[in-house]
């Protein structure tokens, strides 16, 4: 007879902690649509269209300006029309047609050289380029990385396993209006002759925010080491 | 008593099709400062809600891009979409925002996206 038998256990709760910020999501939520700013239903088929997206429309662009000198161009002057060619229409690909206060239409690709390094943070909220790049993950929108990769931008980097020589300026990206943005990174040694499918597998989320670059070979993001913020300077 | 009546679809009806920020193109005129120029950040009093951060403010920058137009989000966010101004791509020196940025990093930078208003000739 196993011990299951004997006792009673309790169900597991549905959700483990619900928070503040969830509750007031909720009322506005419900607000709206009692004052019949939107349905119920626009609601729902936001969330499903939100639920679709992922990086691996931008992994695409990377690859491709990476091949193609004259669609890289582009990229860097009109981000909102090369992310037409990997199939996003920040236009009017979106369920309301005109993007939404969180989602502008203005991407901006920005290309890192050998001795330009970009890195994409929301000092203020969580702006990020949703309809390109899905979701954020949680870490980017933690106070933590906020307030420190603005500060000490080289400690945070290294954190993620990026540690960069003096000769590259670190160029922080504080997305705080309507742009939104992604990191087209310096091809790396190694991919000679690939293909664009094999040279999209190595531009991941982490790259195309900044805090990694592309190696062959590595095609997931890094586990993000979670530690308590230290003020490198003696703060 | 008349219920008030708000205007709640203007933004939609403005920018479908078109986009946010294009949809206020044209409308701002000619762009203050041009790309290369020196520009201080001023430290403007704000009601409730800025998008000009802290520690931006009284910092001198580069203008790297003259990037669109758009009325600045202090006023947006209080329905007040009137006034369209240029938007500027601003770059800073670490080491001006930071006084305990180490030296042998000076060439690292933060660029960010400041309205004109916000913006004096240095």
């Amino acid at each position: 007879m196993s011990d299951h038998d004997d006792h009673l256990h309790p169900p597991a709760p549905m959700v483990d902690e619900v928070s503040e910020f969830e509750v007031l999501e909720l009322a506005v939520r419900e607000l709206a649509i009692e004052k019949g700013l939107f349905t119920q239903e626009d609601h729902d088929r936001w969330t499903e269209y939100m639920h679709t997206l992922g990086p691996l429309p931008a992994a695409r662009l990377v690859a491709k300006a990476w091949l193609d000198p004259e669609y890289k161009e582009l990229a860097v002057k009109d981000g909102v029309k090369a992310s037409l060619e990997v199939g996003v229409d920040w236009v009017s690909g979106m369920p309301t047609q005109f993007g939404t206060p969180s989602d502008y239409c203005n991407l901006r690709v920005l290309e890192d050289t050998p001795t330009l390094k970009h890195v994409v943070v929301c000092t203020l909220c969580s702006c990020y380029p949703r309809p390109i790049l899905g979701q954020s993950p949680e870490w980017y929108r933690t106070p933590n990385y906020r307030r420190r990769i603005v500060r000490w931008p080289r400690q945070v980097l290294a954190e993620f396993g990026l540690q960069l020589p003096e000769d590259v300026e670190v160029r922080v990206e504080d997305s705080n209006q309507k742009s939104r943005f992604i990191v087209l990174p310096v091809r790396p040694e190694g991919t000679e002759g690939w293909s664009e499918d094999q040279l999209a597998e190595i531009v991941t989320r982490d790259v195309l925010i900044g805090v990694a670059v592309p190696k062959p070979g590595v095609t997931a993001n890094a586990k993000r080491p979670v530690r308590k913020a230290v003020n490198p300077y003696g703060h | 008593m008349n219920k008030p009546h708000y205007d709640r679809e203007h933004h939609v009806k403005k920018a479908t099709g078109i986009g946010d920020p294009q949809c206020f193109k044209g409308e701002a005129g000619k762009p203050k400062f041009n790309v290369g120029d020196k520009v201080r950040v001023r430290d403007l009093p704000d009601i409730f809600y800025t998008r000009t951060q802290g520690y931006v403010r009284g910092a001198v920058a580069t203008v790297a891009e003259i990037v669109y137009e758009s009325p600045p989000a202090e006023n947006e966010s209080w329905d007040n979409t009137e006034v369209v101004e240029w938007f500027y791509s601003l770059v800073f020196k670490m080491t001006d925002l930071w006084p305990d940025y180490p030296e042998y990093f000076a060439k690292d930078t933060v660029e960010t996206e400041i309205p004109e208003h916000y913006l004096e000739a240095v």
